[in-house]
């Protein structure tokens, strides 16, 4: 029994060790390095001080950070709102062109972020066929800007975490007995009720998981608002970016990042915790749901 | 029961979503245009300046050298941390497996700035190498979590079976788990492999003088060149990932 | 077994990834860090056939970066364009190497007049004059066809959403002092925050801040009224071929500047660099430059060189009466944090 656990520390050590220096002591340095000074003109001060939190007392953050949460959030919102019809499709397709839908789903994903940013750019120029087009529709003003603010910024964001959003749907759609579906119907409910109150349900816990697949990176974002936001839509991503290459004040920076991690963790352990109780509450209940 | 149209509707409308803006991106990669206002006559001429630019084909080899070195070894750290998950549950390995799954989670730039102020803290100067550390520590959680998907299916007699029969770990690792593992050490590894040569946040955070890889490189032009390059960029990036993913498909489909 | 195969492709993929990534060039590399679209094409690769070497090209957006970069700890540059204001407040702090000027036989060409004028390191002790232009605005006249040269334009609600100002910190708040009557070096905090308020207010009329970006943006029309920089506007009006693009230099006055060679502390390559920083001074390169970014190199001997069309280009040149009414921009000293206040202040606001 003793090789045993030899054999266990033996192999376990290096991707331990290395997750351990790479990630676990960085994280906590963040958190160090926010409680001391900013050296004059740029860097790590000599002192230990809680002026760097006090400054984040500033108005300004406030601001940011609640533009950062609501972004995030109705950027999950219309993820989900949109990745449950398509995860109740897909669910419903015969099994092998599943594969495929899933395939073609995904494949967008598989380009690289920034492009997918850029061809947005392009699509919302202002003189260009989409502006057009709102235009004659009555949707837009000529001299209206598509781009460089909250709603360019909240756009692209879905763009890029939908995919995220399907995937933990599907999965538990997958798993959804549609059987219940009829049942409710033969019991007199439209497809919308069976739909919203029959399958919404049944399928939480991805939608749990989708959520904190989506809002929590979201809350990180930096690229998009950078390259689709205007002055008026930056996000803690920017803020914290900024403060590192312009500013070069990394205790400011640190201390930001500590808020971020923070809002972070919080939904993720809550969503932890919940994933939990309902997984637990569904089984014990014997359903045919995940 | 007879489907509703509505979610066939909405996933309709998601794929033209999804898809209209990267076939814009196609589109516009042949006009000869050079701010893609209106299309002036399809032409070639974006992809041969960009077959000309040495600046391009450099970031392209530093993306594709930083990928392989992290992908072959956060493929190696990868699957011992899953084998280890998967076989041991000591207190050791609950620590462990929040230490995997967290770099999931946590958004880039964090992971990014975290990694810059260590190296900053120790004085170590920025260069491919803080790069390749970087991607190392994302791919980690990516190949330990495909594999420990894998090692769930896996028929763990077999192993017992080998080892009643006198196999060393070495001939069971060679005849055993390789063969019926490879397939999702292989997923596994294509998916560091995109995920590092697709990553801009923490490569654009850690990056030296002179560091630039394909994204930093798109991003920077994003600001400068006319667009038309760039969306020939795009389209060949496009192609070669397309080309990736359709391979491990193929690779992780089971065997008949 | 279709997987064996793929690791053995992958396997020996990796190996040829590490062993081709050694031993593959043996000459002497030159760090350079500049602006964007500074350097005339083909240049570099001139110099690396001239002395044998491998040029790395990295490029920056703002004096900021490039300082916050050094400051960071990236030691491998060798050759630096920071701008003149910048040079003292590098140098103070040991971040400049001192130049040897018997290293550097060309900078008998440097133009006495602009080091008079306008250079700010007029020993050129740190740093070699290599650029001069101005910052003045540039916009579509055939979109906007009643254009004032004022900064006021900035405050005009009728062209929201397709205005830029430059992502940079003196350039912006120095528009704003110079609209209010003030010196853009001013250190007067009062003179400093009613600036910030100012752009603070245009600020709602701006899709966004651009150092680089608006060049592309105005050449495409996105942008119609843009903050820019004389040469690169006029890069885009030539390689455009774009006549509705005009550049103007405001009434209120405008910003004059002066970027410069240096080689920071603790570069890898000194010899090169400084042989670079010569180079770059040999009359034909620095005509060649004037000739492909229209920015005033201050080099006597190249000003022969140049085609009559570019000699006699006021934006280019620019005669001494329109200069006047330009101011340079000098170093803060310690009074730098109160822009940076401002600026922060600026960039936040709603």
């Amino acid at each position: 029994m003793r090789r045993f656990r030899w054999t266990e520390w033996i192999l376990t050590a290096p991707p331990l060790l290395w997750l351990i220096a790479f990630f676990a002591l960085p994280t906590g340095l963040i958190l160090l390095l926010s409680f001391r000074s900013a050296a004059v003109h740029g860097g790590i001060g000599p002192e230990w001080t809680l002026n760097t939190w006090k400054s984040l007392a500033d108005p300004v953050y406030p601001a940011i950070i609640w533009r950062t949460l609501w972004l995030s959030a109705a950027c999950t919102g219309a993820c989900i709102a949109m990745g449950l019809p398509v995860a109740y499709w897909i669910a419903r397709l015969p099994r092998r062109v599943r594969s495929w839908a899933l395939l073609l789903i995904i494949l967008p994903f598989w380009t690289n972020f920034l492009i997918r940013i850029f061809a947005w750019r392009t699509l919302l120029h202002p003189d260009g066929a989409l502006k057009a087009l709102l235009v004659w529709l009555g949707l837009a003003e000529v001299n209206d800007q598509l781009l460089y603010n909250q709603w360019a910024v909240l756009l692209v964001l879905v763009y890029t975490h939908l995919p995220f959003a399907i995937l933990p749907l599907y999965a538990a759609a997958e798993r959804f007995d549609f059987g219940l579906l009829d049942a409710a119907r033969d019991l007199g409910a439209t497809r919308g009720q069976a739909f919203a109150r029959v399958f919404v349900p049944g399928v939480r816990v991805g939608m749990l998981t989708a959520l904190l697949i989506v809002f929590i990176p979201a809350l990180g974002s930096y690229a998009i608002p950078e390259l689709v936001g205007g002055p008026g839509s930056e996000m803690i991503g920017n803020k914290i970016a900024q403060r590192i290459f312009n500013d070069r004040n990394l205790p400011l920076a640190s201390a930001l990042s500590v808020v971020l991690a923070v809002a972070v963790f919080l939904p993720l352990m809550l969503g932890v915790w919940l994933r939990k109780r309902l997984g637990d509450g569904l089984v014990s209940r014997g359903g045919h749901l995940s | 029961m007879k489907l509703s149209r509505m979610p066939l509707l909405v996933s309709l409308l998601v794929l033209i979503f999804f898809y209209l803006p990267m076939g814009m991106l196609v589109l516009q990669s042949f006009n000869q245009a050079r701010f893609g206002g209106d299309w002036t006559g399809f032409s070639f001429r974006w992809y041969s300046e960009l077959w000309a630019r040495r600046d391009i084909h450099e970031a392209t080899w530093n993306t594709l050298r930083i990928a392989m070195t992290a992908t072959a070894i956060s493929m190696v750290l990868g699957s011992v941390a899953a084998w280890c998950l998967h076989r041991y549950s000591s207190r050791l390995q609950q620590l462990h497996r929040s230490l995997v799954y967290a770099p999931l989670v946590i958004p880039d730039i964090l992971m990014g700035i975290s990694l810059l102020l260590l190296f900053v803290h120790l004085n170590v100067p920025l260069s491919f190498n803080t790069i390749i550390v970087a991607h190392i520590t994302f791919c980690v959680s990516y190949v330990a979590l495909v594999l420990l998907g894998r090692l769930q299916d896996f028929d763990e007699s077999m192993i017992e079976a080998a080892r009643d029969l006198g196999a060393g770990w070495g001939t069971i690792l060679r005849r055993i788990l390789l063969p019926l593992l490879g397939p999702g050490l292989a997923a596994g590894g294509l998916l560091a492999f995109t995920l590092s040569i697709d990553d801009f946040v923490i490569t654009f955070l850690l990056a030296g003088p002179g560091d630039t890889t394909l994204p930093i490189k798109i991003f920077s032009m994003m600001r400068r060149s006319s667009p038309q390059i760039i969306n020939a960029l795009s389209v060949i990036f496009m192609s070669v990932t397309f080309a990736i993913v359709i391979l491990s498909q193929r690779l992780i489909r089971p065997k008949p | 077994m279709k997987f064996s195969r793929f690791f053995s492709f992958a396997g020996s993929a990796l190996l040829a990834g590490f062993f081709a990534g050694c031993g593959r060039d043996d000459r002497p590399v030159l760090h350079v860090y500049n602006w964007s679209d500074y350097i005339a094409d083909g240049l570099i690769a001139q110099f690396e056939e001239a002395f044998g070497c491998r040029v790395v090209y990295d490029t920056f957006e703002s004096n900021e970066a490039l300082y916050a970069k050094l400051q960071a700890g990236a030691a491998g540059y060798d050759v630096i364009f920071p701008s003149s204001y910048y040079v003292s407040l590098m140098a103070e702090q040991g971040m400049l190497q001192r130049l040897n000027h018997a290293n550097m036989p060309h900078l008998k060409h440097v133009d006495p007049a602009v080091l008079a004028a306008v250079s700010l390191d007029k020993e050129m002790t740190f740093s070699v004059p290599y650029m001069t232009g101005t910052t003045g605005i540039a916009y579509r006249k055939d979109r906007v066809p009643d254009f004032e040269a004022s900064w006021r334009v900035y405050g005009r609600s009728d062209l929201a959403g397709r205005m830029t100002f430059l992502d940079d910190m003196r350039e912006v708040l120095g528009a704003a002092l110079k609209t209010l009557g003030h010196s853009l070096n001013s250190t007067d905090p009062a003179e400093v925050n009613a600036a910030a308020d100012l752009v603070i207010e245009w600020k709602r009329n701006i899709a966004r801040f651009e150092t680089v970006g608006y060049k592309a943006g105005i050449a495409s029309g996105e942008f119609w009224v843009v903050q820019g920089y004389n040469g690169d506007v006029q890069m885009v009006i030539e390689d455009n071929e774009d006549e509705d693009i005009v550049y103007a230099l405001p009434e209120e006055g405008f910003a004059i500047w002066e970027d410069t060679m240096a080689i920071p502390a603790g570069a890898p390559n000194v010899e090169l660099a400084e042989q670079f920083i010569n180079w770059m001074h040999s009359p034909e390169v620095a005509a060649a430059n004037i000739e492909f970014n229209y920015y005033h190199c201050p080099n006597t001997a190249a000003y022969a060189l140049i085609s009559d069309e570019v000699r006699e280009d006021e934006m280019v040149f620019v005669p001494a009466e329109t200069l006047a009414r330009g101011e340079q921009i000098r170093d803060l000293g310690e009074h730098l944090s109160l822009y940076n206040r401002a600026w922060d202040r600026v960039k936040s606001a709603h």
